[in-house]
């Protein structure tokens, strides 16, 4: 089949490219993104390569290696920071660790001083450590990378209930409409909060269960926007077409209608990711959210405001939020910019 | 057999017509409620079709004419079951289709198409040309992906576009371009009747003809009837056999073209027909314009819908609903609802 992509989206994409900071945001966001996918490589205690007597290892992605095999005294995982030293009066064994060969749990611990530790390139703790000895860094980047899945994953599933609900009040109308303005209204007044202390002081929340907590509440903002969009296409002539052709409601809707709203959903997905990742921090700074010692930025945010003396945590996790969110923000405001209606007007 | 076909063929270059109808339309109504207040009741009714009767026959037009707000498009709409009327009964093909739901109105709509007024708005902006005019035949089932390629590019060169446009999309095209993609997706499936609804309204005069005439010809080679809906009577004049004149939701006269335009009776015909611009100044000082508003749908006058504009109104008039009937003196199917038809 031929495939390409409408002249007006191609239109949209080139005015996006257009507003550079938004565009530069978004090619960088996006290795960001890319980058965590395999913060494994870049972040990890575990060696990137090691070349023993003559065979090859690569500790990274695999099962537990036990430093017997490494000609070590214990069978439990090799450390692998004490076999580079312990390698490096040796030239036939070679060792490659990552460029932070720490990993966000193990406390790095001295035994002259008590942590934090300040940043250092001699110990490889870049950013520092945190009240308990772990590397900041590493809990920095694994924690970015928790709270992007959990953001992308929210907006999907939030998008879908969101979507399909608000596509279906709008195309429906009527009774159906009404009945959910009433339910949504109702809905929308229970405080988030008190239901996540309740469910947090029962149970405590993983991964999927705080999404699920958080979607209860978190599709209502883009049904209205579908509501209101879908009840505008749906008044306009192709729709009635398409009917006197006999296409059904769900080919009217997912093939007619959605594909008219796409600017709408578009416009709004960098802002619902900055808000997933607020909500995710904040909640973690609460301490209603994911449960220790699962690094997130809400934690050191917590550890970090509690240890001011310690200016090194604070200030790395503000710094790096900062980053994210007003990249985010410009590439929210270059995608709202590119899509604009008034610049692209189908009606002529 | 081949004798019937060509008997058919002989009677058909005579002009006459084909005894069964191909739609009829019995007292049809469609009133829409008009909710309101916290408590969404009913609070008003709008008579958009209020009785309407005539019937159309095989590979027939009949032009529908009225002012905008008397009911036209809705009644088009109506026909086609894009909403469902009141009360009333439309018979199509010799089948009742007026409670028909499901599978039974699906398979209907390749009988009966239509054409919209904007080409702007009736043609899915994010489809391309191709999507458009293969969407009756993905609905419907028909053929697999290369047959419907090749019935594509066979509608394109029908309605005189290149074939090029399968892969642009509908804004690269001008608003007469645009009616022919509509006119292409709607004989896609080759109905036996096609609702034109003002397709020549939203376009240049120039323009205009070329569409008309492609209409006129697809007629001629396929072998459908229009139920041609429009505000313009020179348009009307120029593609139907039948006219039927619409005031506030009812027909208020209804004849062959020839004898609608030589000897209208109702007296909204008349201005109507006297509205109709003169190319000698001269001729326009004899104009005399029609007085007043149209009522509100929502609140026609209880009898003659006319009642209030019509310049030779008599008391009856506001007692008796005058019937669409024939009159002495003229022919049988010539029928006005007057009670007092000017001749």
């Amino acid at each position: 089949m031929h495939f390409q992509l409408n002249p007006l989206t191609q239109k949209k994409i080139q005015r996006f490219k257009s507003i550079r900071r938004g565009y530069y945001s978004f090619i960088l966001f996006t290795l960001i993104v890319l980058l965590s996918c395999f913060a494994e490589i870049l972040v990890n205690s575990r060696a990137l390569l090691v070349h023993y007597e003559g065979s090859w290892h690569f500790p990274t992605y695999g099962a537990v290696i036990p430093g017997k095999v490494f000609g070590l005294d214990y069978s439990y995982e090799t450390n692998y920071r004490e076999l580079e030293k312990h390698f490096n009066n040796d030239s036939k064994n070679f060792i490659i660790m990552p460029p932070i060969p720490f990993n966000a749990y193990e406390n790095d611990l001295k035994t002259s001083a008590f942590p934090p530790f300040p940043p250092s390139f001699k110990d490889s703790h870049y950013l520092g450590t945190d009240t308990i000895g772990r590397d900041v860094a590493a809990r920095l980047i694994y924690g970015f990378r928790t709270a992007i899945f959990f953001s992308l994953i929210l907006l999907v599933v939030s998008y879908l209930v969101g979507v399909s609900i608000g596509a279906a009040m709008g195309y429906f109308g009527g009774l159906f409409d009404l009945l959910f303005q009433r339910i949504i209204e109702i809905w929308s007044n229970i405080p988030f909060l008190y239901v996540i202390m309740i469910v947090s002081s029962i149970m405590i929340p993983n991964f999927l269960t705080l999404i699920a907590i958080i979607l209860l509440f978190g599709w209502i903002q883009l049904t209205w926007y579908m509501r209101t969009v879908t009840y505008k296409e749906k008044a306009r002539e192709y729709v009635m077409a398409a009917k006197a052709l006999g296409a059904s409601h769900s080919r009217v809707i997912f093939y007619h209608i959605l594909p008219n709203t796409i600017s709408i959903i578009i416009t709004f997905i960098p802002f619902s990711l900055a808000s997933g990742i607020i909500a995710l921090t904040s909640l973690d700074f609460l301490g209603f959210g994911l449960p220790a010692p699962t690094p997130s930025w809400g934690e050191l945010l917590s550890q970090g405001s509690n240890n001011l003396e310690s200016l090194w945590i604070v200030s790395s996790v503000i710094v790096s939020m900062t980053v994210i969110l007003v990249m985010v923000a410009f590439i929210g405001e270059a995608i709202r910019e590119a899509f604009d209606p008034k610049q692209h007007t189908t009606y002529e | 057999m081949t004798t019937g076909y060509a008997a058919i063929a002989i009677k058909n270059s005579q002009g006459l017509k084909f005894n069964m109808d191909l739609l009829s339309v019995k007292d049809l109504k469609m009133h829409f409620p008009v909710h309101g207040g916290i408590l969404y009741r009913q609070v008003a009714t709008v008579f958009a079709v209020d009785g309407v009767n005539f019937s159309l026959g095989n590979g027939q037009t009949l032009g529908l004419v009225g002012e905008s707000g008397c009911g036209k498009s809705t009644l088009g709409r109506a026909l086609l079951k894009l909403h469902q009327p009141t009360s009333g009964s439309i018979i199509f093909s010799g089948k009742d289709i007026t409670h028909l739901k499901g599978k039974a109105l699906q398979h209907l709509r390749s009988d009966m198409q239509m054409i919209f007024q904007d080409p702007f708005e009736s043609l899915n902006p994010r489809h391309t040309v191709g999507d458009i005019i293969q969407e009756p035949f993905h609905i419907h089932g028909i053929g697999n992906t290369l047959e419907k390629h090749k019935k594509v590019l066979t509608l394109l060169d029908k309605v005189g576009l290149p074939s090029d446009a399968i892969n642009r999309y509908p804004h690269e095209f001008s608003g007469g371009q645009r009616q022919r993609i509509g006119i292409a997706r709607a004989i896609a499936l080759n109905p036996k009747l096609i609702i034109c609804d003002e397709p020549v309204s939203a376009l240049d005069v120039s323009i205009q003809s070329q569409i008309l005439n492609l209409l006129m010809d697809l007629q001629k080679e396929m072998g459908m009837a229009y139920l041609f809906i429009a505000h313009d009577l020179s348009v009307i004049k120029h593609v139907s056999d039948q006219i039927a004149v619409m005031y506030l939701g009812r027909i208020v006269e209804i004849a062959d073209r020839e004898s609608l335009y030589q000897q209208p009776l109702h007296p909204y015909t008349q201005a109507l027909i006297a509205s109709i611009p003169l190319p000698d100044p001269k001729q326009r000082l004899n104009f005399k314009a029609l007085q007043g508003e149209v009522p509100s749908p929502m609140n026609p006058p209880a009898h003659c819908h006319f009642i209030d504009r019509c310049p030779i109104r008599q008391n009856i008039c506001n007692q008796q609903t005058p019937p669409l009937a024939s009159i002495e003196g003229v022919k049988t199917s010539h029928k006005v609802a007057c009670h007092f038809p000017i001749i």
